[in-house]
C-alpha cells in the first residue's frame, strides 16, 4: 500500500520533471516569459488521448503529441516574437485561456467538460506498462532522455546562444544570429517536450479533463523553474522533488479532501512570492528573471 | 435593427459595464504602478464573498454591510501592496516579476475562499427576482439598469477625480514619470498605495453589483479580470477611459459573437480579441506607443 503511494509520488515527479525541464529551456535559458505552457501539456495530454483511443500505438501517439504541441509552439512564437516581458506574459497566457476554452467547447472532439475517459495504458510492441512499476520505468527513462537532451542542447554552442538571446538580444543580433529563429526553434523544443509530459499524464491518469489544464496548474511549474533556480536544471530538479512532497503530509494529518487541494494550492503560492521577495534567483538560479 | 440585435446590444452593454467596472479599478492601478495585478481580480471575489457573509450569513443590515465590504476591498488592496509588492518594489524588481506574484497572489486568495467558503455556488438574495422590464422589445432588469448608471456614475467621477483633485493630479504625474514626480515632492510610494486603496474599493464596488446580479463562485475573480485586463489592453492600458472604452467594446463583441459561435466561445472571443490587439496594437484604442517591443 505504502510501496503503491510511493510510486504514485515518483510518477508525478518524473511527470513534472519533464514539464518544468522544458519550461526551463524556455524561460530559464532564452527568457521567453511563457505563462502559456500548460497548454502545451493540454495540447499533448489531449492529441495523445484522443490517438490511442482511436486506436494509434502508445509510441506512436506520445511522438505525434510531442510534435502536434511543437507546431502550436511553433505557430505561437511566430506572432509573439517581437513582445518582451509583460506583454509575452499576457499573451502567452491569453493562448492557455484559448486552448482552455476550446477543450471545454469544442465537444465533438473533446467531450467539453465531460472529459475523456479510458484512455489505455501504454504498451510498446507487445511490452505492457500497466502495473504502475512499470510506468514509473517508462517515465524514467523518458525523464532521463528528456534531461541529457535537454541538457546537450542547454550546453551546446546553440545553448550559448540561447542564452545571449536572453542577456541581450540586440548584441546577438549584431553578432549575425538570427534571435527569431532562435526563439522559434527555443520555443517550439519547449512545447514538444511539455507535449511528451502530457501524454505521459493523459496515459497515467487514463482520464482527462479541461479542468486538468487551468492557470491553477500552471503555478506548481513556475514555483519549481524559480524556486530551482533559472538556467539551473540541478535546481529545476532538486525543486521538483520538494515541490511534489511538500504538500503531501497535509493528507496524513487528517484534513478533508476538500481542504487538501486548496491548502496545497496557498502553499505553491506563498512559497512563491516568498521567493520571488527574498531569493528572486531560486536556490541554484544563474540568473534573475527581466 | 431587430429585436434579437436590440437585446445582444443590450446584454452586451451590461456586461460591458461590469467589466468596465472591473477594468477601471485594475487600470487606475496600473496606471501608476505600471504592472499588472492579477489578483485585483480576486480582490473582487473576496469582497464579493465578504458581503455574502455579513449580509446573508450573520444578517448584518444591507447598507452597512455595503459599507463595510468596500472598506474590506480597500484594506485588502491596501494590504496585498504593502505586504507583498511593496517589498518587490524595494528590490527593484522588474514588472515581470510583479506579473508573476500577482499571479500567486490570486491563487492565493481564490483558494483561501475555497476553504473560507467551500466550493460550492452561493447568491447573495437581497434583490427579489423581478421581471424585465420591456424595452424596445428588449428585455432589461432593474438592477441591470442600476449597474450601467452606476457604472457610468463611477467612471464619470473617477475621471473627475483623476482631474480636479490634488491626489489624482499627483497620481496622474507619477504615472506619467515617477522621477520629475518626486523631485516636486511627490512620495511616489505614497500614491502606489493611494492607487491599490482607491483602486480595490471600486473593485469593492463592483464586487456588490457583481454579487447582486451573478452568483458567487471562488474561481469568479479569475474570469473577472482576465475580462477586465482585456477590456484594460484593448482601450490603451494605463488610461482609465480607454480602459472603460475597451470593457464595453469587449462586452457588446462578445455578446454579438454568440450569435454566429456556440455560447460556450464566449470567453474565448475575449482572448482572441485580445491577442489580436496584443500583437497588432500593444497599446491599445488610446494608448500611447510605449514599451511594448522595447
Amino acid at each position: 500500500m505504502i510501496e503503491a503511494y510511493f510510486i504514485h509520488l515518483a510518477i508525478l515527479v518524473g511527470i513534472y520533471l519533464i514539464l518544468a525541464l522544458s519550461l526551463q529551456l524556455a524561460l530559464g535559458y532564452t527568457g521567453l516569459i511563457n505563462l502559456g505552457h500548460i497548454a502545451f501539456f493540454a495540447i499533448g495530454a489531449y492529441t495523445s488521448a484522443l490517438l490511442t483511443l482511436n486506436g494509434v500505438p502508445f509510441i506512436l501517439a506520445i511522438l505525434l503529441a510531442g510534435i502536434v504541441s511543437a507546431i502550436f509552439g511553433f505557430l505561437l512564437s511566430i506572432p509573439t516574437n517581437k513582445l518582451k516581458g509583460d506583454y509575452l506574459a499576457l499573451a502567452t497566457l491569453a493562448f492557455t485561456f484559448v486552448v482552455y476554452a476550446v477543450t471545454l467547447n469544442w465537444t465533438s472532439l473533446t467531450r467539453g467538460p465531460l472529459g475523456l475517459p479510458g484512455i489505455p495504458k501504454p504498451s510498446i510492441l507487445g511490452l505492457s506498462f500497466s502495473s504502475n512499476l512499470s510506468f514509473l520505468i517508462l517515465t524514467i527513462i523518458i525523464a532521463l532522455a528528456v534531461y541529457f537532451i535537454i541538457k546537450r542542447i542547454v550546453y551546446s554552442p546553440f545553448g550559448k546562444v540561447l542564452e545571449a538571446t536572453r542577456d541581450n538580444e540586440l548584441a546577438t543580433k549584431v553578432l549575425g544570429k538570427n534571435t527569431f529563429k532562435i526563439k522559434f526553434i527555443a520555443l517550439g523544443t519547449s512545447a514538444f517536450f511539455a507535449g511528451i509530459a502530457g501524454s505521459l499524464y493523459a496515459h497515467y491518469i487514463t482520464y482527462i479533463d479541461p479542468s486538468s489544464f487551468t492557470i491553477m496548474q500552471l503555478i506548481p511549474i513556475l514555483c519549481i523553474v524559480i524556486i530551482g533556480g533559472l538556467a539551473s536544471l540541478k535546481g529545476t530538479i532538486i525543486a521538483t522533488i520538494i515541490l511534489i512532497l511538500l504538500p503531501e503530509p497535509l493528507r496524513f494529518i487528517g484534513f478533508p479532501s476538500s481542504i487538501v487541494g486548496p491548502m496545497r494550492q496557498i502553499i505553491y503560492a506563498l512559497i512563491l512570492l516568498l521567493i520571488l521577495i527574498y531569493r528572486p534567483k531560486g536556490l541554484f538560479g544563474m540568473v534573475e528573471l527581466e | 435593427m431587430s429585436s434579437i440585435a436590440f437585446q445582444l446590444l443590450i446584454n452586451g452593454l451590461i456586461a460591458g459595464a461590469i467589466y468596465a467596472l472591473v477594468a477601471s479599478g485594475f487600470s487606475l492601478i496600473y496606471s501608476t504602478n505600471k504592472f499588472i495585478h492579477f489578483a485585483h481580480g480576486a480582490v473582487i471575489a473576496f469582497s464579493a464573498y465578504v458581503l455574502y457573509f455579513l449580509f446573508s450569513v450573520l444578517g448584518i443590515n444591507f447598507g452597512f454591510s455595503v459599507v463595510l465590504a468596500i472598506a474590506f476591498a480597500s484594506l485588502l488592496g491596501y494590504g496585498i501592496d504593502i505586504a507583498v509588492y511593496r517589498q518587490l518594489r524595494k528590490k527593484k524588481t522588474s514588472s515581470v516579476i510583479l506579473l508573476i506574484a500577482s499571479v500567486g497572489l490570486l491563487i492565493l486568495l481564490e483558494s483561501l475562499i475555497l476553504i473560507l467558503f467551500g466550493a460550492d455556488v452561493k447568491t447573495i438574495g437581497f434583490i427579489k427576482v423581478s421581471k424585465g422590464i420591456e424595452f424596445l422589445g428588449a428585455i432589461i432588469t432593474p438592477l441591470q439598469i442600476f449597474i450601467i448608471i452606476t457604472s457610468i456614475l463611477l467612471i464619470v467621477g473617477l475621471f473627475l477625480f483623476m482631474k480636479k483633485t490634488k491626489l489624482g493630479k499627483a497620481m496622474r504625474a507619477v504615472s506619467d514619470n515617477k522621477d520629475v514626480a518626486e523631485i516636486v515632492g511627490i512620495s511616489s510610494e505614497k500614491i502606489y498605495s493611494w492607487s491599490f486603496i482607491i483602486g480595490s474599493a471600486i473593485a469593492g464596488i463592483a464586487a456588490i453589483l457583481i454579487g447582486l446580479e451573478q452568483n458567487l463562485e471562488p474561481t469568479m475573480g479569475t474570469n473577472l479580470i482576465i475580462k477586465g485586463f482585456a477590456a484594460a489592453i484593448i482601450g490603451g492600458i494605463g488610461s482609465v477611459h480607454g480602459a472603460v472604452l475597451g470593457a464595453f467594446l469587449l462586452g457588446i463583441v462578445e455578446n454579438f459573437g454568440i450569435w454566429y459561435l456556440p455560447s460556450g466561445y464566449k470567453d474565448a472571443i475575449a482572448f482572441v480579441l485580445l491577442f489580436i490587439f496584443l500583437l497588432f496594437r500593444p497599446q491599445g484604442i488610446l494608448g500611447i506607443k510605449r514599451r511594448a517591443e522595447k
